[in-house]
């Protein structure tokens, strides 16, 4: 058993595991139905259920996350089975339907399902010992190795890293999806995804729409999980902190999006959705019980995010070393305040939007019915109150990177500190103020529009801010450019492009035009990958090292850059053009006379592009965890606190705790100084003192 | 400044500050049953919500003892938890507030068809309950773990009923309990129950209610746990988990100083 590789196994019980649940299914349904449904839903859930449980059980043994998810597939079951109970001694109700459990059992179950993986993989332990009245230890050690990512870990580089590593898997599976629905879309006419087409309840074209659907929201999800993953990653690290502020609901906060990953991929079997990713009612209360577990995941994944931010916070103004005061932070901390705060309050509406809808259809609610005096537009404004600041809690983060880096390798103090702090900090309100900028055609008052343009159109004056500080740190700077930097002017141009095109939609003029065109899809996509995708692979690039004590290929790094980027931008270049002359987003197919075919081909090979330079990164990301070039030092020369100390990390961080002296980013001023580890003597003496101070409590 | 006070006159504040806010319960009711006056409804509530953010939930907490040096020390990390908890409860309104706004947007100057003289009674409950809570925590922080525990028990049951108050009779779940009582309060037999499917004054009120009902819910099992763990002689030092749950338990009540007006009082009968 030894000499097996775990992955390997965990491959071979994968495919195992789902042939097993496969057949359960298949016995199921044919018990219930009557009839071998060889592509139905039923067989699939199981099938994707027990496969991830075997997998992870070939990997790491029945602990961790496999005692997790085998806890969720057993609670998912029991408490479905119990609302079936109900049902069948309440009478009249219909107990077993399409999708072998009734929609209240599957809604039931699936929360169960959340709560008993919380409790299977361990993230409430300490918290049901305090409820006990016992007390736990502040700090758990993690053995060496690659165990301690499968498991609740307290510590924030663990935690960091399991968010990436999902972060990552949630854009692969998200990219995939892209990558259907793009080859449907390469030709005019349907090719694949055709009427006759039928897989999990769904035909071609249904498939599309729930492909299109869970493209857009498994990639929102990644990309909240790898600012999460970024942050905790390197917030602490940045401050001086040991841990987070709340270790253990740090834990909480990443386990529980682990769930929310299977409720994603349970509802794409379970007849899926067809209303995108916003799950506009009416048509979200007609939609198939896939519906119902995208609310659900939304919803816990919402959790993560919300506890996330509550954690970083309170970790930014409780755990600041000595002399770090509010203008001497990390831009990047400034940018995680201003993306936390919009985390922390903004995403309960959308809890709450898609809770409405869920017990609208669940009991029969009528929020949202017109015939019945409830008001479709109001789930719109409460749906958009969260999901327009979204944005600005993806690109932050990402801002702050290009702010945090470019000083580094442009080796010049960053160019108007105080401003470039306060627009994060500006973006973030005037964020809250925006949302209705998505529904100029919804039919609402139109006596809101006009402030909504106007409060849109603000957005883009401390956006400028940055630009012009990236400009001015860059201007006369000594420039070098390994594979972070390629990745931050990436960053820099295609969020230029997409801010470029962002007012054109705010004029209510021509967003009446361009509303629900490729146009919108195109900025949308130069906004998210110029605000957070290059400077998320940026970071990776740069901080690698720090994780593994190794860094990541230079020469496939640039192959990544020089592949992506180019085909990036020939992509939503195209897809605003085709936008403009009239080509309608999330539909299968257009009319050939439009004459699209060509671009869509373009399109649709720029997509395949980046997808190979992904899985290139992703190669040389694994390939470098044990053969790359050993990077122990400051390779990167930085000023940073977490650059003077020797890579990989430390368990307890720092050893010796560091003040803060002076500015931090005087790069190439001679003399000056951001940190200075506090020598051992003087430590001693301090906490000695502090302690004869404090200690009569 | 009030948290100099010494303890007997803390305990003395708590009933001052109870006299005024029932005052201002009746004022409220009254205003709404003789005229309908929206604005004066809403500085009513502000001001309840005020005095019980400051001398219920001590607010200034947050400021007062964040500068202790120590990190590694226990008021160091109680304020740390407290700063999280607050947070949490900032986050936690966005979702009452939501709902206030769908009430608001949904039903306008108009109001589901709701006894009055029973909401004022499970308002009173759930503001006397607040009370006793306040009471319990002032008595753990003078040492005082008999009273404390006879104080938190008092709150549990006074929440209890608000619950069952609201399950029961409100959402008239059974009618065999439901119906006397309601009649007890004057509504006349046979009057038809208000459901979840009925339109928009159904789903919004028991939404809210839903909602606020399982904050009640998770307010009693946290002290439940407080109540328990205190009888061990848990919190006879280290005092942050009942400060906690005091603090959850009257922003429970916050919310429904909010609720009970937009639900009960404001606006006319469809």
């Amino acid at each position: 058993m030894r000499t097996t590789n775990p992955v390997m196994k965990g491959l071979l019980l994968l495919v195992l595991g789902g042939a097993i649940g496969y057949a359960i299914g298949l016995g199921i349904d044919l018990l219930v139905s009557g009839t071998l449904n060889f592509s139905g839903s039923v067989s699939a859930a199981f099938a994707v259920l027990l496969a991830f449980a075997s997998f992870f059980f070939g990997v790491y043994g029945y602990r961790g996350i496999t005692r997790g998810l085998v806890w969720q597939i057993v609670g998912m079951l029991l408490g479905a089975f119990f609302v079936s109970g109900i049902r069948a001694l309440v009478g009249s109700k219909e107990i077993f339907g399409q999708f072998f459990f009734s929609e209240p059992a599957w809604v039931f179950g699936a929360l169960s399902g959340v709560v008993s993986f919380l409790f299977g993989v361990g993230a409430l332990d300490d918290w049901m010992k305090w409820a006990r009245g016992l007390d736990t230890p502040e700090h758990h050690e993690d053995p060496p190795g690659w165990e301690k990512y499968f498991y609740v870990s307290t510590d924030h580089k663990v935690i960091g890293i399991q968010y990436t590593v999902t972060a990552l898997f949630l854009i692969s599976v998200g990219g995939t999806f892209a990558l259907i629905f793009r080859s449907e879309l390469a030709f005019s006419q349907l090719q694949f995804l055709t009427t006759t087409f039928r897989l999990f309840n769904q035909s071609g074209p249904q498939m599309y729409n729930t492909l299109m659907s869970l493209h857009g929201i498994m990639m929102i999800i990644s990309i909240l999980l790898g600012v999460s993953g970024i942050i905790n990653y390197v917030v602490p690290l940045l401050l001086g902190a040991q841990d987070m502020a709340f270790p253990r609901m740090n834990a909480f906060a990443y386990w529980v999006a682990v769930p929310a990953t299977v409720l994603f991929l349970l509802s794409l079997v379970l007849g899926g959705f067809d209303t995108g990713w916003t799950g506009y009612p009416p048509l979200s209360v007609r939609a198939p019980v896939g519906m119902q577990m995208f609310f659900l995941a939304v919803f816990t994944a919402g959790w993560s995010s919300i506890l996330g931010s509550l954690n970083v916070i309170a970790t930014i103004l409780r755990m600041r070393a000595k002399g770090m005061t509010a203008m001497r932070l990390p831009i990047f901390v400034w940018a995680g305040l201003a993306t936390s705060i919009i985390a922390l309050t903004a995403t309960q509406l959308i809890g709450l939007s898609f809770q409405l809808v869920m017990f609208q259809r669940l009991l029969g609610m009528g929020f949202f019915d017109g015939a019945r005096g409830g008001n479709p537009v109001l789930f719109q404004h409460l749906f958009w109150f969260y999901s327009h600041p979204a944005v600005y809690v993806f690109v932050l983060p990402g801002l702050g990177v290009i702010s945090e880096l470019l000083p580094v390798f442009a080796r010049k103090p960053l160019f108007g500190y105080r401003w470039i702090a306060m627009s994060s900090l500006g973006i973030a309100l005037v964020g809250f103020l925006v949302w209705a900028h998505h529904m100029f055609t919804s039919g609402m008052n139109e006596y809101l529009r006009v402030p909504f343009m106007y409060s849109t159109l603000l957005v883009a004056v401390p956006t400028g801010v940055k630009f012009f500080s990236w400009v001015a740190t860059l201007w006369g700077g000594k420039i070098s450019a390994p594979t972070p930097m390629l990745f931050v002017i990436g960053a820099i141009i295609v969020f230029l492009l997409g801010g470029l095109t962002g007012p054109p939609n705010a004029a209510i003029a021509l967003d009446l035009h361009l509303h629900d065109t490729y146009w919108v899809v195109g900025h949308f996509h130069d906004t998210i990958f110029g605000g957070f995708v290059f400077p998320f692979f940026a970071a990776i690039y740069y901080w690698y090292p720090k994780a593994t004590g190794r860094r990541m290929n230079e020469f496939w790094g640039k192959v990544h850059f020089w592949l992506m980027t180019p085909s990036f931008l020939v992509l939503t270049f195209g897809m605003m053009l085709i936008g403009l002359r009239g080509m309608r987003r999330r539909i299968v197919d257009y009319d050939p006379a439009l004459g699209f075919d060509g671009t869509h081909l373009i399109l649709t090979i720029c997509a395949f592009l980046i997808a190979a330079s992904v899985l290139i990164f992703f190669i040389n990301l694994f390939y470098s965890i044990k053969h790359g070039e050993k990077a122990e030092g400051n390779i990167w020369n930085s000023r940073s606190p977490e650059w003077q100390v020797p890579s990989p990390m430390a368990a307890h961080n720092y050893a010796i705790p560091f003040k803060v002296v002076g500015e931090p980013y005087d790069y190439g001023l001679p003399g000056s100084k951001y940190v200075e580890f506090i020598s051992e003597p003087d430590y001693v003496t301090e906490t000695e003192t502090t302690h004869a101070k404090t200690e009569p409590h | 400044m009030i948290h100099t006070l010494d303890n007997k006159s803390l305990l003395n504040q708590g009933i001052i500050i109870f006299a005024y806010l029932a005052v201002l319960t009746m004022l409220e009711y009254f205003v709404a049953v003789a005229f309908d006056a929206v604005p004066i409804l809403v500085v009513v509530a502000a001001i309840k919500a005020a005095l019980v953010a400051y001398y219920f939930m001590h607010i200034y907490k947050l400021n007062l003892e964040s500068h202790v040096e120590d990190e590694h020390s226990y008021a160091y990390k109680a304020a740390t938890n407290r700063l999280g908890l607050w947070l949490f409860l900032v986050s936690d309104s966005f979702v009452f507030g939501g709902l206030m706004v769908a009430r608001i947007n949904l039903l306008g100057m108009t109001r589901p068809h709701l006894n009055q003289l029973l909401g004022l009674f499970v308002t009173a409950v759930l503001l006397i309950s607040s009370f006793f809570m306040n009471r319990g925590e002032t008595m753990m922080h003078n040492g005082d773990r008999e009273g404390f525990l006879k104080n938190t028990m008092i709150t549990f049951f006074l929440g209890l009923a608000f619950l069952l108050g609201v399950v029961l009779i409100e959402w008239h779940t059974v009618p065999a309990i439901a119906e006397p009582i309601l009649h007890l309060f004057g509504e006349a037999p046979g009057t038809e129950p208000l459901t979840p499917s009925a339109g928009p004054a159904g789903a919004v009120f028991f939404m809210m209610t839903g909602m606020h009902a399982f904050h009640v819910l998770t307010g009693l099992i946290l002290l439940a746990i407080v109540w328990r763990n205190g009888r061990k002689g848990l919190y006879d030092e280290k005092q942050y988990p009942v400060e906690a749950a005091a603090v959850y338990w009257h922003f429970v009540d916050l919310v429904w100083i909010f609720f009970y007006p937009a639900l009960y009082l404001i606006g006319s009968l469809t």
